[in-house]
């Protein structure tokens, strides 16, 4: 399988908590909520591991774009549209900053069904072998049901 | 003893289900254990003062610790002054600093 490491940057004596997430971009406040977990972690100076699967696979998906809102006269630029693409990249910065480990699986399968293959660097593709995996081995893990 | 630590994204108003987790976290607390319920997004919606929620409410009651996030507050304008006695206003802070202790964490 294929997944990304960041192992030269964790910290040993860092907690790592793995967080299990699968709902798709820009649908619901659960992805804010879950974004905001991420961070939070990383500021309380965790390691974090996210298997996203189902429709989050989509969150890392390189070709989002954004676009401008004709209705009340913004352009790309003026609406500022925010792409998960970006947060997940802003973590994994966030991290490195501060020699933590960021790592994140998509569900192979998942991608697949969505053909959302084109991921941003750092983030790679897996299975639910992963999940166990991140699962066992983490000090803590927080799975975010879609409901 | 063993605490939890709920995130309640779920509010008996738009979700039928949440009776039920209450009554869960509230049969916890009944049984010994610490809970905490962190309200997140329309979670928050019957920590308002006026707002009637049974079950909600019997919670209060029961001890469990209640925190509403500030966020979620803050974006359906919900002030500190409008929420329930004993409901406190935190972050999902709280949610990390339990998962880093080792408590059971719960979203529902």
């Amino acid at each position: 399988m294929n997944h990304s490491h960041s192992k030269d940057s964790h910290s040993k004596e860092s907690k790592t908590l793995t967080f299990a997430f699968m709902d798709p971009p820009f649908e619901s406040e659960r992805t804010v909520t879950f974004f905001r977990l991420l961070d939070t972690a990383l500021e309380k100076g965790a390691n974090v591991r996210i298997f996203a699967y189902e429709g989050a696979v989509a969150l890392a998906f390189a070709r989002q774009q954004p676009h401008g809102n004709s209705v009340h006269g913004r352009d790309s630029n003026a609406e500022n549209h925010p792409l998960t693409r970006d947060w997940i990249a802003a973590l994994q910065q966030k991290a490195v900053a501060r020699e933590l480990g960021f790592e994140w699986i998509n569900c192979g399968l998942c991608v697949d069904e969505r053909g959302v293959n084109e991921v941003i660097a750092g983030c790679g593709r897996g299975g639910p072998p992963d999940l166990w995996r991140y699962a066992s081995e983490a000090f803590n893990t927080l799975t975010i049901g879609t409901r | 003893m063993s605490h939890y630590l709920f995130v309640q994204s779920q509010d008996t108003f738009t979700e039928t289900r949440a009776a039920g987790q209450y009554q869960l976290a509230g049969q916890l607390r009944e049984a010994g254990h610490d809970v905490t319920l962190v309200l997140v997004q329309n979670g928050v919606t019957p920590a308002r003062r006026h707002a009637q929620c049974r079950h909600f409410d019997q919670l209060l009651q029961q001890g469990v610790h209640v925190i509403a996030d500030d966020f979620s507050l803050r974006q359906r304008e919900i002030d500190s002054s409008e929420l329930k006695d004993s409901v406190a206003v935190g972050t999902v802070e709280a949610v990390i600093d339990a998962m880093l202790a080792g408590h059971k964490v719960i979203w529902n």
